[in-house]
């Protein structure tokens, strides 16, 4: 009799899905302080007149969160999150901003950590502020009807934030010669040696007159220079 | 005799074609490099800050490397008419000197390639975009250089607007992450210079901000640069190198 009883006394229906990291393709689902939640379109559909909040835990603080705690009290503030307060409350919003079915082609999300501007505004307890680590996160959707709460969702899975590494982590080393790079450098090496050695190959045998006279001749100007003055003295002797 | 004479007249005939090709490069090769100098292509600071400026050497060394070789060009052609061992082998050492320097300049810029990697811009970018320093002029350069790359190209970061999320940044510190998981010149901006949705942007809507990267619009110019400097010069130095051989072989062929 007291199991029956339990229940009935705390009166919290169970709706689901729970929540879930939005599957739409966008580049911020989840960012070093924010996240990217499906709108829990179609899940209260039968709690008109309620308030749906958005509960959100650390991932070991969930047992410590009491469903019939009030949003926008000390134990759910969001300032106070997560040093004294384990979970709070935020996102609040009626059935009218969820209109079931969700039409097609719209994309409905909710982003968790969006407002800045209250994130140290002790009288703002349900501002919906940046959260301060990575996590891991799970949140509920709750609906209240005045204070007293009707449906909850299950709890998500563990929803991990980015960490963000340093700079200085970053390998800057050279990653090494490129294969053209070691062409290059190969066979002008190689060119180079080659004319090297044929220039000093060059001078050595060629650098007198030692080698080609008779391989090529000059234009005809230069042959003049050839001419034996010797002859002129023969011609007069043989003449005689 | 006049087998041998027909084997020099074509002799001097390739030779003289030869030097008139290396001059005619010589000319092509310092405007490609005087082009590739002055081009005020839009990433040259970024460029100037990584401290990697070896194409510049590169083509400032190919600048005077190309006049060298059209002068050098026009007297191997005198000293092939002329066949006047005094030139050719004047000819032949400075064409050596040419060759050498070609050869750094084109190693050079070949080496550029290799040592230019995301990576040293990706750090650069991290640690000096939007870096709150005004008496710092350098890093306003970076930051008016990197705003200007991505509205004008539409790119977000070095690899993408994750760079911003994987990596704390001099700009993170001053910007908080809700407000901007990466700077507002990555949103799609309208005429105005506002994000069209900024929430949209924030979010990551595809459509309201820029999800490419940056890398391959800036590194695309100075490698097509890079490439042209290195790969031109080689193809002139092998070209050089036969007419040089040819040279040498005629030279000890003349008559003294």
């Amino acid at each position: 009799l007291l199991l029956l009883l339990l229940p009935a006394a705390h009166g919290i229906v169970e709706v689901g899905p729970r929540p879930a990291l939005t599957r739409e393709q966008l580049e911020g689902v989840t960012t070093a302080s924010t996240f990217v939640l499906d709108q829990p379109r179609c899940t209260f559909k039968d709690y008109g007149d309620a308030v749906i909040w958005l509960v959100v835990a650390l991932d070991k603080g969930i047992s410590n969160f009491n469903s019939s705690a009030g949003p926008g009290t000390p134990e759910t503030a969001f300032q106070s999150f997560p040093e004294s307060v384990s979970a709070y409350m935020t996102l609040n919003a009626t059935l009218d901003s969820y209109p079931c079915p969700k039409p097609a082609g719209d994309i409905t999300v909710l982003r968790v950590g969006s407002e800045t501007s209250c994130a140290k505004d002790a009288s703002r307890p349900t501002c919906n502020g940046p959260l301060p680590g990575p996590g891991p996160y799970r949140v509920k959707f709750l609906a209240l009807e005045g204070s007293v709460p009707v449906a909850e969702t299950d709890w998500s899975k563990p929803i991990t934030l980015r960490t963000a590494k340093s700079p200085s982590s970053i390998p800057t080393a050279g990653s090494g010669h490129s294969a053209g790079m070691i062409a290059i450098t190969a066979i002008l090496s190689i060119l180079l040696a080659i004319l090297l050695a044929a220039l000093v190959a060059m001078l050595v045998f060629c650098g007198s007159d030692s080698c080609g006279s008779s391989t090529f001749s000059k234009p005809e100007s230069v042959t003049v220079r050839r001419y034996n003055t010797h002859h002129v003295y023969d011609q007069p002797a043989a003449r005689l | 005799m006049a087998k041998s004479d027909d084997c020099v007249h074509i002799l001097q005939g390739l030779l003289v074609f030869g030097n008139v090709v290396i001059g005619m490069c010589g000319i092509a090769l310092t405007a490609e490099c005087i082009y590739v100098v002055s081009n005020p292509h839009g990433a040259y600071p970024l460029l100037k800050a990584t401290e990697n400026s070896d194409i510049h050497a590169a083509a400032w060394i190919g600048i005077f490397v190309g006049l060298a070789l059209f002068a050098l060009a026009i007297l191997g052609i005198i000293g092939v008419i002329k066949a006047s061992r005094t030139l050719l082998l004047a000819y032949i050492i400075l064409m050596l000197i040419t060759f050498a320097f070609e050869m750094a300049s084109s190693i050079t810029a070949a080496t550029h390639q290799d040592s230019q990697t995301p990576n040293v811009l990706l750090k650069q970018m991290l640690e000096r975009y939007q870096k709150s320093d005004p008496n710092n002029n350098s890093d306003n350069e970076v930051t008016k250089t990197w705003d200007e790359l991505m509205r004008q190209n539409h790119c977000c970061g070095v690899n993408g607007p994750s760079d911003w999320q994987e990596y704390t940044s001099a700009f993170r510190d001053t910007h908080s992450d809700a407000d901007y998981p990466w700077p507002r010149a990555c949103c799609v901006l309208d005429a105005k210079g506002l994000p069209v949705n900024l929430d949209g942007c924030k979010l990551g809507v595809s459509g309201y901000y820029n999800s490419n990267g940056c890398y391959d619009a800036m590194s695309g110019p100075v490698n097509t640069h890079a490439w042209g400097v290195a790969w031109f010069g080689f193809a002139i130095l092998c070209w050089t190198f036969c007419v040089l051989l040819g040279t040498m072989f005629y030279w000890s062929g003349i008559e003294y």
